[in-house]
């Protein structure tokens, strides 16, 4: 944001008044306020993570929907509840739709939020980039949800759109041009998140907070910020070349025209398996905040944790072939792969151990976040151990393709990826809100949630050994897939009675806030800096930066351990909390241009498709809103804040925007 | 907590040990209705795959599923609390002990270097190959033939071309290059693989439109169909028998309705069906065969071989089941459309019901894609009258030898 704000700045010290004279009027930046507009153009990063997690949470119900589709229509033998088209359709957009509309943006929603609260800073690195890259990621979604009315249904090609299936001749409709542009759409989004990210972590954290004091939620979300910054332009590569291959007969999967469709699946899955540690990383950090904090134990071998999940997205890299095991690719290639697949369990195993001795010899109390941290760690083992089992190349013969590699990976990703973030949910709740979420609610939705999930996806494991195959829309009578589909079934109601539980949890919650005591800064006697500020979050984060002195620099305000190894405490939250009351921080002001920005993209989206005159449009507006976000003042003038160090704004670019404030080595 | 609340935390933490034990039992114990099952492995290949590949990692990760649950469940038995009494109760605060920690992490890496030995030690049972060959008898002659069969999958049925005449092997048609113009082969049928017992038969596996999935779980794993690319698989029976496949690589639109079957059969029965389905097809006598006759000339030729009849319509009888089944033999499969109705009932007779349902209207049975005059992938609707309907199905009842009576029971599943 420096770079393309410091024009203005270096007009010389003369001219910095034309500021206060607001050179161009339609460039005035937009004030703060408490009205929908404000959510338009904020650039407040915690409520641009709460645009995230609520987006989320409405393709989740999207993503729901569709799971249940699937589950009734293979309840029973030769289901008939949607046609083989729609079928393939919506199991296609569900696994599109709860990778990248729900699990991807609900950790970017616990990212925005929290690395900068977590470091002791008061705003991402760059602000209204974070807020383009949820427009951005918002149109993409929007986007792709809207193949189904415009764009002859939904992409039928699964989620991995295999070449060459995906071509024209093989899938009519325009689903799956909807699919590789509306996934370039969100790429642009991850990619510009992970880069303010990553600069975030880098550069934004509080003076004392070196890079191995972080919290180990933070240290995930970084890794997993550089797990997308190179994945993505992998799958955009790939989405490109499917793009021109579709819509301009660009020919690069064309097996008549000497191509070899496995190129698609060495792309697609060199980014897909750094995906699935996209998804799983962040999970992971929750659950190393929550398990230290209810064991009232810190956590086991921090070090440990943080070189683990840094070896893990390593290692991520180098597995990629083990979706291809039977494709076709040679002997010593399924068994370097077969064999870098194994290994990576070695750190995941290493994570699952600290976790259970950070429980070791602690004092559990298992509030509803606590069940849900340890319940993650239960069945991503589980998900874990399978993969073990079909890591071993010649198993995979027998297991790849069936509803085992189904039951494996939802194990991963709902039990380890989703579990996790519903236990952030509920701890962080308070945080975010300033209320508690309803705790016998919130038993009601962990206890119904694990059993469905169980009953759910176990069964699957069955049926895959059994030889019941994945994507397929029906099933014969005879071959013993009847009862366990129906459990299976079963089971996926139970999980969307867990979800309507949680909704209204919600609702309940925040109607009974009034009537309780509120949660005050620290409700869980916390260990991280977010919990030394008042809940809700102050917009300005910090009233005053904090110095940190070592990792759980907040659990270290309040307690200390005497010469004994027994903890006492120093310091009560009262005392040690900040209040919430500073005026005149200097924030960064609003703009609409991200806004203006995205919405651009979509329309490219449906020129390409339909009518390459509105592709023209909507790049213009792009490339217009881009020139008009550069020319946008710094800062209004207008907006109420301190205007003290205005004379150091005029002379130094860099501490022009006080996000950085907090920013010393 | 209620001592009836932790009862149940406890058993919730059982359930997942419980639920994979159960899976176990039932996935081993349902062999006799599960015709797919991976855990009843019929051919030496697949036991070998399994004894080897299989169980021994399941072991490896039971052993370790077992202890890190029990260790779990301990450890929320014995620490678990309701709530915290003030300030001071804190437990001792471990920050980590490196030693341990340096000792989990050789731990799973030894018990990973276990996994990587049970890989390399299982992964010749897929890839190495014997140079086995049998004695055939074809057009009046005696050729040693190295078993090999092509195997091209298609929307959405599968083909399996045998070469005894002119043989070809891995090499050769990758310097061919196109699955859409295989050379001509001996037989080509399709739906069902027929294989002699006690040979090990390798498999070229390739694809003319989309990557499908050639899997016979009793008898291997699965191997992908790539278009264009020719991938060597191995099968192999030791006793005579049926066994059943489904494509495994989502195919597009009808993929859940692409299954096949392999027919093992003993060398002497497998050389009366290379005898009878080298064979050209007979014109029938019956009148009311004769009517379809002219029916399938007329309409079903645009698509459909038959040798004998409509070879001559198309360049090479061989290229035409590029569009669609080679039905020369249809009444010899037990099975049709691809794979997935019974030719015959469990009583013997034709299946007429499911045969005439299938000319009727085959999209409400297996949904096709259809441009008119220029895609037609899958059974299209063809408007066919009842009469039509009729002959034809007399026609095609009559195209090949009704099958043995235990591979038409075998077919039966229900």
């Amino acid at each position: 944001m420096a770079i393309t704000e410091k024009t203005p700045l270096e007009l010389g010290p003369g001219d910095s008044v034309r500021y206060a004279e607001r050179p161009l009027g339609v460039f005035t930046r937009p004030q703060g306020g408490r009205g929908w507009r404000d959510w338009l153009s904020t650039v407040d990063h915690k409520r641009i993570g709460i645009l995230y997690g609520a987006s989320a949470m409405f393709f989740f119900l999207v993503g729901g929907v569709e799971a249940l589709l699937i589950r009734l229509q293979l309840a029973a033998p030769e289901g008939s509840v949607l046609s083989a088209d729609v079928y393939n359709q919506v199991y296609t957009m569900h696994g599109v739709t709860m990778v990248f509309l729900f699990i991807m943006p609900l950790a970017a929603a616990f990212s925005n939020y929290f690395i900068p609260l977590q470091i002791g800073a008061r705003d991402v690195a760059f602000p209204r980039l974070n807020a383009l890259s949820f427009w951005i990621w918002l149109s993409g979604a929007i986007f792709l949800n809207t193949s189904w009315m415009v764009g002859g249904g939904g992409a039928d090609c699964g989620w991995f759109c295999y070449s060459t299936n995906s071509g024209v001749a093989f899938s009519p409709s325009h689903g799956v041009d909807f699919y590789a542009i509306g996934l370039q759409i969100l790429g642009i989004a991850s990619l510009v998140s992970a880069v303010n990210l990553i600069v975030t972590c880098l550069n934004m954290r509080a003076p004392g907070m070196t890079l191995m004091r972080m919290p180990v939620l933070t240290w995930m979300l970084l890794i997993t910020q550089f797990l997308l910054l190179f994945a993505l332009p992998v799958i955009t590569v790939a989405l490109f070349l499917l793009m021109f291959d579709r819509l301009f007969d660009a020919q690069f999967f064309n097996p008549d025209a000497g191509a070899d469709p496995l190129l698609w699946q060495h792309l697609f899955w060199i980014f897909g398996h750094p995906e699935v540690y996209i998804i799983i990383l962040p999970a992971f950090g929750v659950v190393s905040e929550v398990i230290p904090t209810f064991s009232r134990k810190p956590l086991f071998g921090y070090d440990f944790m943080v070189f683990s999940g840094i070896a893990i997205g390593f290692m991520g890299w180098g597995v990629w072939a083990h979706h291809m095991f039977v494709s076709g690719i040679g002997p010593i290639s399924v068994a370097a792969f077969s064999l870098s697949t194994m290994f990576i369990a070695v750190p995941t195993g290493v994570k699952v151990l600290n976790w259970l001795a950070t429980m070791w010899g602690g004092k559990l109390r298992f509030t509803v976040a606590m069940k849900f941290a340890v319940a993650t760690v239960a069945m991503f083992t589980i998900g874990g151990l399978s993969g073990v089992t079909h890591s071993v190349a010649p198993a995979d013969t027998q297991q790849t393709d069936t509803y085992y590699i189904v039951a494996h990976f939802h194990y991963v990703i709902f039990g380890g990826g989703v579990l996790g973030l519903f236990a952030g949910l509920y701890f962080w709740w308070p945080k975010v809100w300033g209320h508690f979420l309803n705790e016998r609610l919130g038993n009601w939705n962990f206890w119904i949630m694990l059993v469905g999930f169980n009953l759910t996806f176990g069964p699957m494991h069955i049926l895959g050994l059994q030889g019941m195959s994945r994507r397929i829309d029906t099933y014969a009578r005879g071959y013993g897939f009847e009862f366990w589909n129906m459990a299976a079934t079963v089971g996926s109601l139970l999980i969307a009675v867990a979800v309507v539980i949680f909704m209204w949890n919600v609702v309940k919650s925040k109607r009974d806030a009034p009537h309780l005591p509120p949660p005050g800064p620290d409700p869980w006697d916390g260990r991280t800096l977010e919990w030394s500020i008042p809940s809700p979050v102050p917009v300005h984060n910090f009233d005053t930066v904090p110095q940190v002195h070592g990792r759980d620099e907040w659990w270290h305000t309040k307690y200390a351990e005497n010469d004994e190894g027994k903890v006492v405490r120093v310091a009560t939250v009262e005392e040690a909390a900040q209040t919430g009351e500073a005026t005149g921080v200097h924030l960064p002001s609003p703009s609409f241009w991200p806004l203006a920005v995205a919405v651009g993209l979509p329309l490219i989206g449906y020129g390409l498709i339909f009518n390459l005159w509105l592709a023209l449009i909507g790049a213009l507006l792009t490339i217009a809103s881009l020139y008009s976000w550069a020319l946008e003042p710094v800062d209004d003038p207008d907006a109420a804040h301190d205007h003290s160090d205005d004379e150091a704004e005029a002379t130094d670019p860099v501490a022009a925007d006080d996000s950085t404030e907090g920013d010393q080595p | 907590m209620s001592t009836v609340a932790e009862m149940r935390t406890a058993a919730r933490r059982l359930l997942p040990g419980v639920l994979v034990l159960l899976g176990a039992a039932v996935a081993t114990g349902c062999a006799s209705d599960a015709e797919l099952d991976t855990f009843a492995p019929q051919g030496p290949i697949a036991r070998e795959l399994h004894s080897r590949g299989v169980l021994p990692v399941f072991w490896i990760a039971a052993v370790v599923f077992v202890g890190i649950t029990i260790a779990m469940v301990w450890l929320i038995w014995k620490n678990r609390v309701k709530t915290y009494e003030g300030d001071d109760d804190w437990p001792a605060q471990t920050h980590g002990h490196v030693p341990l920690e340096v000792g989990w992490t050789v731990g799973f890496l030894v018990t990973m270097i276990a996994v990587a030995g049970i890989m390399l030690w299982s992964l010749p049972t897929v890839d190495a190959t014997e140079d086995n060959t049998m004695m055939v008898a074809i057009d009046d002659r005696s050729v040693e033939w190295a078993p090999i069969i092509v195997v091209v999958g298609n929307q959405w049925w599968w083909e399996f071309r045998y070469y005894f005449s002119d043989q070809v092997d891995l090499a050769d048609l990758r310097a061919h290059g196109d699955a859409k113009t295989l050379p001509p082969a001996d037989i080509v049928t399709s739906g069902q693989m027929v294989i002699p017992t006690d040979e090990e038969v390798e498999l070229i596996i390739t694809s003319r439109d989309v990557i499908h999935s050639f899997w016979i779980p009793a008898l291997n794993g699965k191997r992908d169909a790539v278009p264009n690319r020719f991938s060597p698989w191995k099968i192999e029976a030791s006793d005579p028998g049926f066994y059943f496949g489904q494509c495994t690589e989502f195919c597009g639109l009808s993929h859940s309705r692409m299954r096949m079957q392999a027919v093992a059969l003993t060398p002497a029965d497998f050389q009366a069906w290379v005898d009878r389905t080298s064979a050209d097809a007979v014109e029938p006598t019956d009148p009311e065969a004769l009517a379809g006759m002219e029916v399938f000339s007329g309409i079903c030729t645009s698509c459909h071989v038959v040798e004998g009849l409509n070879d001559d319509v198309f360049e090479s009888a061989d290229q035409a089941s590029g569009a669609a089944p080679n039905l020369t033999h249809f009444a010899g499969r037990s099975t049709f459309a691809g794979g997935i109705f019974n030719t015959y009932n469990a009583d013997g007779s034709l299946n007429r019901a499911d045969l005439e349902a299938w000319l009727r209207d085959p999209n409400a049975l297996k949904e096709n894609y259809t441009v008119p005059g220029e895609q037609y992938r899958g059974m299209p609707d063809l408007d066919l009258s009842e009469q039509q309907i009729d002959d034809l199905v007399a026609y095609l009842s009559g195209l090949g030898e009704r099958p043995a009576d235990w591979i038409i029971e075998a077919t039966q599943v229900e």
